[in-house]
């Protein structure tokens, strides 16, 4: 399978008001086309910074980040879309408009790209919502919105930053077999970051387990489960054991250094 | 808004009313000028009769304000958004633009007046100083309550400088923007008019002077109702300007 | 160590002082030689150090000026404070009070209050009496607005627990509301006293026999330019020293606040 992401030894340095903190160490990751990546870790193991790294809003200090062969030196909407755990909807447009945003930067006229974000309202579950406002939608709804705006621009790669992470458990649970849903008729590349086992197991065909600031590349485990996983399944329960096990470690030296 | 309470206000404003004229009868009516005073000045004003060149001070008063608020909303907007973008000018003009907006506006007048005359143009200075400042503020504080998050978006959907500042920055602030539009049209509005009783040959205030001066003081009554008038209309059309652009950007 | 150099490991903060004197000095400098150089006439705009000798000359009467005027502004401030937090009080904390004032108090603050300094005058006479009234009615209608809406916005349920423990209603304002606006009541009085100046200031402007006000009014009229601006410079710097020092005394008293 061809490696349509490649990090290859990537390291990350802030500069912060308290001193030099190292986000990431040596990173190296591969990820092929069609997959669903996990990267799961401890609080501050500089997962959203790699994020960053592919969307292009951070630059890596060594190494390099390479999209179909090619070095990563910005923001490119043209492969990859993004979605923040902050949805970040713009509250004075409405829910279609935010969805149509990228398309209308990218020059898309009016009608077509209405057209383009209705079409997407419906499988999002937001066809009656479409001429409301943020502040008039729930917190799931808006991450949706979210989610939308980043199908819209239809790329290779989508880039996710704890997307579920202000969200009550349940409605996780629900978004999580919905997004399934959405990458599997797209066959998107998926990068997903997240703090939940439980989505791991659940979502992933990869997951990559990163240590504790300054953040490595500790395990890959590869999910070769079929969907839907049943969270009680054997295979299942015993990737949950192995993947505690490695994150574990990395929790509790996390847990200490803050 | 019940009944009631609009009943006690309209009985508060009769009862205020009496008051003043039973007391302005009892004590000086001239100086005190009784309602009953003030309506056939009114009358005689609006008919011309007691300044026939009402209209010509009138149109000159409203030209100056119209002159001074342009060059407060350019001057206010180009600084504002000058000091707003570049970040270290910002960090280094902002606390001295703040500085100065602590010192009583009125203390350039008499600098306006000898550099500039009695006419029109220290009216016009005076009302531009008093409405450039809460329109520049007004730029720098909606630039700094605009959620960075909604840029990081932006950005990371492949929108250039141009476009985060048309179809982020922009709808962002607005709201805080036309607020201190409409401020900067009251305080222009208060600098013409303050600069015309503080002397002037011609215009409303200086009507008001002369008024003032020779004990007419129906006719002063009446005319402060008239620029009172002008006050309230140009503020009601600033709200409706806001309303209107709030629906814009929502 | 060059210049660049220098500055380059200057911490950002004191780059920012750096910027602001050197373009102080700039403007100044830019003023001495356009002034110099007679491309404004020197009567109406005389170069830096003209002020600055001008300064000597009017120091006597200015700083008597000063002191007449700060005087009256002190009791115009007094006064306004005491019937501005007052009356907000009483408005603020009985709903049908405010109900029926609040458009009456909201146009007469929108009212430009010097439409009735003539008539004032006409009542008062010229000295001191209208200086301060007008001075407080000036400072009076900020503070009462804002402290209104501080008393409006008192925690309601910090008023039930305080009625729930049988609190009387001396207690309620006593213990409960006071304490509670004391943040607003400091911006306000900071607020206040720029008001109150400006009030005094416009009187004396108008019709004064003492106090700056009158000093710059008849500076103007004898087309002393170099004594006006230092005047003007003086007024100036004694409001913004006045205005720092009761930013500073709020930043003490508040500290508990952090």
């Amino acid at each position: 399978m061809t490696q349509l992401i490649a990090i290859e030894r990537v390291a990350k340095r802030y500069l912060t008001s308290s001193g030099a903190v190292d986000a990431l160490a040596d990173v190296s990751l591969s990820v092929g086309d069609g997959e669903f990546c996990t990267i799961i870790g401890p609080s501050g193991c500089g997962k959203s910074t790699v994020l960053g790294m592919l969307g292009g809003l951070v630059q890596p200090d060594t190494g390099r980040v390479l999209i179909a062969g090619e070095a990563v030196t910005g923001p490119d909407p043209a492969r990859v879309a993004t979605v923040f755990q902050d949805p970040g909807l713009f509250p004075w447009r409405t829910a279609l408009d935010n969805v149509a945003f990228g398309l209308e930067l990218q020059g898309v006229p009016r009608e077509r790209r209405r057209r383009i974000a209705g079409d997407l309202l419906g499988p999002l579950g937001l066809k009656d919502f479409a001429a409301k406002y943020p502040r008039e939608l729930s917190g799931g709804m808006r991450q949706r919105v979210a989610i939308g705006r980043a199908l819209a621009i239809d790329t290779r790669i989508l880039l996710m930053d704890e997307p579920f992470g202000a969200l009550d458990e349940q409605t996780r649970m629900l978004m999580g077999d919905w997004l399934l849903d959405i990458w599997r008729r797209t066959s998107k590349t998926v990068i997903f970051v997240t703090h939940s086992l439980q989505e791991a197991l659940a979502l992933s065909t990869r997951v990559v387990v990163m240590t504790a600031r300054p953040g490595r590349v500790k395990t890959v485990l590869p999910l070769d489960l079929p969907y839907p996983r049943s969270m009680e399944s054997v295979e299942v329960v015993s990737l949950r054991a192995k993947l505690w096990h490695e994150i574990r470690r990395e929790s509790l030296r996390a847990m200490s250094e803050a | 808004m019940s009944v009631t309470v609009v009943a006690i206000r309209m009985l508060l404003l009769i009862g205020l009313l009496l008051a003043w004229e039973v007391g302005a009868r009892l004590a000086n009516p001239l100086l005190y000028v009784p309602p009953t005073a003030v309506v056939p000045a009114v009358r005689e004003l609006l008919a011309l009769r007691s300044y026939p060149d009402l209209p010509a001070h009138l149109g000159l008063t409203v030209r100056e304000i119209a002159l001074a608020y342009a060059l407060a909303v350019g001057a206010g907007l180009g600084i504002g958004f000058l000091l707003a973008m570049n970040r270290t000018f910002g960090r280094a003009w902002g606390p001295i633009l703040a500085a100065l907006y602590a010192v009583p506006a009125v203390v350039w007048y008499p600098s306006l007046m000898l550099f500039f005359g009695l006419d029109a143009a220290s009216k016009i200075a005076f009302g531009f100083l008093l409405g450039f400042f809460p329109i520049a503020l007004a730029v720098l504080a909606g630039i700094r309550q605009v959620n960075p998050q909604l840029v990081t978006v932006a950005t990371a959907f492949g929108a250039r400088p141009a476009a985060i500042f048309v179809k982020v920055l922009l709808p962002a602030m607005l709201f805080t923007l036309v607020g201190g539009l409409r401020t900067g049209l009251a305080l222009s509005v208060v600098g013409v008019i303050v600069g015309e009783i503080l002397g002037s040959r011609a215009g409303l205030g200086s009507l008001i002077n002369h008024a003032y001066g020779l004990f007419r003081t129906a006719d002063y009554v009446a005319l402060v109702l008239l620029t009172l008038v002008l006050v309230v209309a140009s503020d009601a059309g600033a709200s409706l300007l806001e309303r209107r652009a709030r629906r814009w950007t929502a | 160590m060059t210049l660049r150099g220098v500055c380059g490991r200057l911490s950002d903060r004191a780059r920012v002082r750096l910027l602001q004197a050197g373009s102080v000095l700039a403007v100044l400098a830019l003023w001495e030689g356009v002034a110099r150089a007679g491309w404004v006439d020197p009567l109406f705009v005389p170069t830096p150090s003209a002020v600055a000798r001008g300064f000597a000359l009017v120091a006597g009467p200015a700083v008597d000026g000063l002191v007449d005027t700060l005087s009256k502004t002190a009791i115009a401030y007094v006064l306004s404070v005491l019937l501005g937090v007052g009356a907000a009080l009483v408005i603020g904390s009985v709903p049908a009070v405010n109900a029926v004032l609040h458009p009456f108090v909201v146009a007469l603050y929108g009212m430009p209050k010097i439409l009735i300094l003539p008539w004032i005058v006409l009542l008062l006479g010229f000295g001191t009496a209208p200086a301060v009234l007008y001075g407080t009615i000036h400072g009076f209608f900020p503070i009462l607005i804002l402290v209104i809406g501080a008393v409006r916005d008192v925690d309601r349920t910090l008023l039930t627990v305080a009625r729930s423990l049988g609190a009387r209603r001396a207690q309620i304002y006593l213990k409960v509301i006071l304490p509670a606006i004391v943040p607003t009541v400091l911006a306000s009085m900071r607020l206040g006293i720029v008001f109150c100046l400006l009030g005094v200031l416009v009187v004396e402007m108008f019709a004064g026999i003492r106090g700056m006000g009158h000093v710059m009014g008849s500076l103007a009229n004898g087309f002393r330019a170099p004594e006006l601006f230092a005047a003007t410079g003086l007024v100036s710097a004694a409001s913004i020293a006045i205005v720092l020092g009761l930013d500073a005394l709020n930043d003490r008293l508040s500290r508990w606040r952090g």
